[in-house]
């Protein structure tokens, strides 16, 4: 047979063929589905409804325009919330970051049973969010936990701290959250810290720089992507986190010192039943969040362009 | 021919297996009966689950599924499933939650269930707890009233009497505090934070103290003198409890009194008789060192009042199989099924029937001839007419149906911090009375 002639088989197959792009398309279908079915479609589910006054379990619902937003200008409530969330997110972003990295550099470093310390540190990473704060609010009951007995029986406290009350529930509620959050900038940082190198510190060394300099000079420059990432990560999560907030000031009538923004947008969708309003709080935050992460960007983008 | 035969035999094997698997002709799906209740203690969780067992033998087209939660988050609980259109067929909730969600359209009609156990078989106290236009949407499925407990030994020993007032309460829990060292070994006075609770206290103080959360038109009354004086005793009492009791849950302040941490609980339910025969010393663990007596009587005042914790069942209207679950608490009521539930906690959980409450088999049980003074307080409150659902001061506001929002926002236990942290008590009553204000102008419940 001539390469000139085709059967009637392979003509079929040529008319089926789809253009490139068409092909392209098809593939990403599917993830483009996704996306749609559970990112676009909430989102603006979410933005349709804060323009509306829409009782939480009742069909009905009435087009209000942008009172909501207005009446949130005016709330005294949220303006508070938007407050605790910032001090929540930037101390356990700070704090995890300044643990983070300390124990990535330690875990670095050449030691006897370095793989099972790497192991433990991870550890409460991996434990779930429920377990982990049960087990702490138990740990730092006033009346029957370890932390304070061993406070008041090492003199370092007079009296059993109640790390719930009005006074330290959001410093117990940080201390919690960095513990159970830093493993993840170690991960990051260290996995990082293993693709340097080593021939940057030889050429420190010679050079005359001091352990401080080369940690300045050489680490943490190599370091900076991974870092900036990690900030704005762990920034935009922890000032989304409603599960551990929720569940440590849950029960605790000091819990609305740590009510912040996450928590109030579900407060007000399933305690006040205001479905609309609760809707235009979760818009807001996407759009602050949103906002953040390109002025983020822009600026270390701006930083990367200079250098 | 192969590819037929393999095809063939292939619609053989599916069908032979469809007939398998297919019930047999007649048989009946059974029908599923969700049940969410708040009664989380093993032994009760037990005999609800042989009460099933029971049930689902003598009908056996209806299966039943029970899930205990917990007190504090069944309104949210029932608020989402509702939301996502797929509450239980059958739920315990507050006194306000029945009436609000009756209000609301949501709850199927009880009457049914009220003829079986006979309308006046129902014992006054309880009838007024869910019924709407004459029809009721709810049978609780047991009563308790709070309870004010102290230790007599501890009060005895300094030549106190049990308080009276709100005044003789700060007195006296100041004199029973003991310090050793410079350091407090017990206080005199345990109380919760626990929003849920706060709000139960709110409640009760308020009417103890002749005052109203709400006008007959609706309004909030948050800035009238019986609020601004429940406040002002908050501030008292910060000075007398626990550093933190904000955060002291409602288990916390019953380890403290069952452990002599504290002589005295204000706010204390039958339940508490467990925690006590588990944790005190053997010796102390009756009702002759624990006792109960009246709640007490704020400055404008005249009587004390209670809080009655009876959660009624409530059917809901949306869901699928209502009238098996009127079948289910038919016969979860029949004296043989109710007494072993009662007899689980046996202090807290009263009968909310006469025909129950004079069956000797249900009085026969070795907790209830113990701790009979407990249970002759409550009734006492029951029979006296001194006891109220949670943020109710009169039986009318029953009608109201935005209660439940009202005490899921948490704006007064935040103006109770308020006022705790030291805002003025009027500056911390005017910013809640704008906030409800606000929410129920919000909810169309009250004109601007």
């Amino acid at each position: 047979m001539g390469s000139g002639l085709t059967s009637p088989r392979s003509r079929r197959r040529h008319h089926l063929r789809l253009p490139e792009a068409a092909l392209g398309l098809l593939g990403l279908a599917p993830a483009l589905l996704l996306i749609g079915a559970l990112i676009l479609y909430p989102v603006a589910y979410a933005a349709w409804l804060s323009l509306h006054d829409k009782h939480s379990f009742f069909p009905a619902e009435r087009f209000v325009g942008l009172d909501n937003y207005r009446e949130i200008a005016r709330d005294e409530e949220f303006w508070d919330s938007l407050w605790r969330g910032t001090v929540y997110a930037s101390a356990t972003t700070a704090l995890q970051l300044g643990f983070g990295l300390a124990a990535a550099l330690v875990l670095h470093r050449s030691f006897h049973g370095r793989a099972a310390v790497r192991t433990l540190v991870l550890f409460p990473y991996m434990i779930p969010t429920i377990v982990a704060v049960i087990v702490w609010r138990w740990l730092l009951n006033d009346t029957f936990g370890i932390v304070d007995y061993l406070l008041v029986r090492w003199g370092v406290a007079r009296q059993p701290v109640v790390w719930l009350s009005v006074d330290w529930i959001m410093t117990s509620l940080v201390a919690m959250s960095v513990w159970q959050f830093a493993p993840f900038v170690v991960l990051s940082v260290l996995a990082r810290l293993q693709t340097i190198p080593p021939e940057l510190y030889e050429a420190a060394r010679v050079d005359g720089a001091s352990a401080w300099g080369r940690f300045r000079h050489v680490t943490l420059p190599q370091l900076r992507a991974v870092l900036v990432v990690v900030v704005l990560l762990r920034g935009i999560w922890m000032f989304t986190k409603f599960d551990t907030v929720w569940l440590w000031g849950e029960g605790a009538g000091a819990g609305r010192e740590i009510r912040t923004l996450p928590i109030y947008a579900y407060m007000r969708t399933f305690t006040y039943y205001q479905a609309g309003f609760g809707s235009a709080l979760a818009v807001i935050m996407f759009l602050m969040l949103m906002a953040a992460t390109a002025v983020y960007f822009r600026l270390f983008w701006r930083e990367e362009e200079v250098t | 021919m192969a590819i037929r035969i393999r095809i063939a035999a292939v619609v053989l094997a599916a069908g032979a297996l469809l007939a398998v698997a297919a019930p047999p002709a007649g048989a009946q799906e059974k029908k599923p009966v969700r049940v969410w209740h708040t009664e989380t203690e093993p032994q009760t969780i037990a005999v609800i689950n042989q009460i099933i067992a029971d049930f689902e033998r003598a009908r056996p087209d209806i299966t039943v599924k029970a899930e205990a939660l917990a007190w504090g988050d069944l309104e949210r609980k029932l608020t989402a499933a509702l939301a996502a259109g797929a509450p239980p067929e059958v739920s315990h909730g507050q006194a306000i939650t029945c009436a609000s969600f009756a209000a609301k359209g949501l709850l199927r009609p009880v009457d049914d269930l009220v003829e079986v156990l006979g309308r006046d078989n129902v014992i006054e106290g309880f009838r007024n707890l869910c019924r709407l236009d004459g029809r009721w949407y709810g049978v609780a499925h047991s009563a308790a009233a709070s309870v004010f407990v102290y230790r007599k030994d501890l009060l005895a020993q300094k030549g106190l009497r049990p308080p009276r007032t709100w005044d003789e309460l700060i007195q006296v829990a100041d004199a029973l505090k003991e310090v050793k060292d410079g350091q407090v070994v017990r206080w005199g006075l345990t109380l919760t934070g626990q929003p849920l609770f706060v709000n139960i206290q709110v409640g009760e103080l308020l009417r103890s103290n002749g005052g109203r959360l709400f006008d007959p038109e609706g309004r909030p009354t948050l800035t009238e003198k019986p609020v601004l004086e429940l406040l002002d005793f908050y501030k008292k009492l910060n000075t007398v409890l626990p550093p933190g009791w904000t955060g002291h849950s409602y288990l916390d302040t019953f380890a403290n009194l069952a452990n002599g941490k504290a002589a005295m609980l204000y706010q204390a339910y039958g339940r508490g008789t467990g925690y006590i025969e588990k944790y005190a010393a053997a010796e102390l663990a009756n009702p002759e060192h624990f006792a109960v007596t009246d709640k007490v009587v704020g400055p404008s005042g005249k009587a004390p009042f209670a809080q009655i914790d009876a959660e009624p069942w409530m059917v809901f209207k949306q869901a699928r199989h209502a009238n098996e679950a009127v079948e289910f608490l038919k016969f979860f009521y029949k004296d043989e099924n109710y007494i072993r539930y009662l007899h689980t906690v046996p202090i807290h959980l009263l009968p909310v029937l006469k025909s129950t409450a004079a069956n000797p088999k249900y009085g026969d049980q070795p907790g209830i001839r113990k701790w009979r003074s407990w249970i002759d307080m409550q009734e006492a409150y029951f029979k006296a007419d001194r006891v109220r659902p949670t943020l109710v001061t009169e039986w009318d506001e029953m009608k109201r149906p935005y209660l439940l929002e009202v005490m899921g926002s948490g704006i007064l236990v935040d103006m109770v911090l308020d006022a705790v942290k030291g805002m003025p008590s009027a500056e911390a009553a005017g910013k809640a009375q704008k906030r409800v204000e606000d929410l129920l102008v919000k909810g169309g419940y009250l004109k601007k």
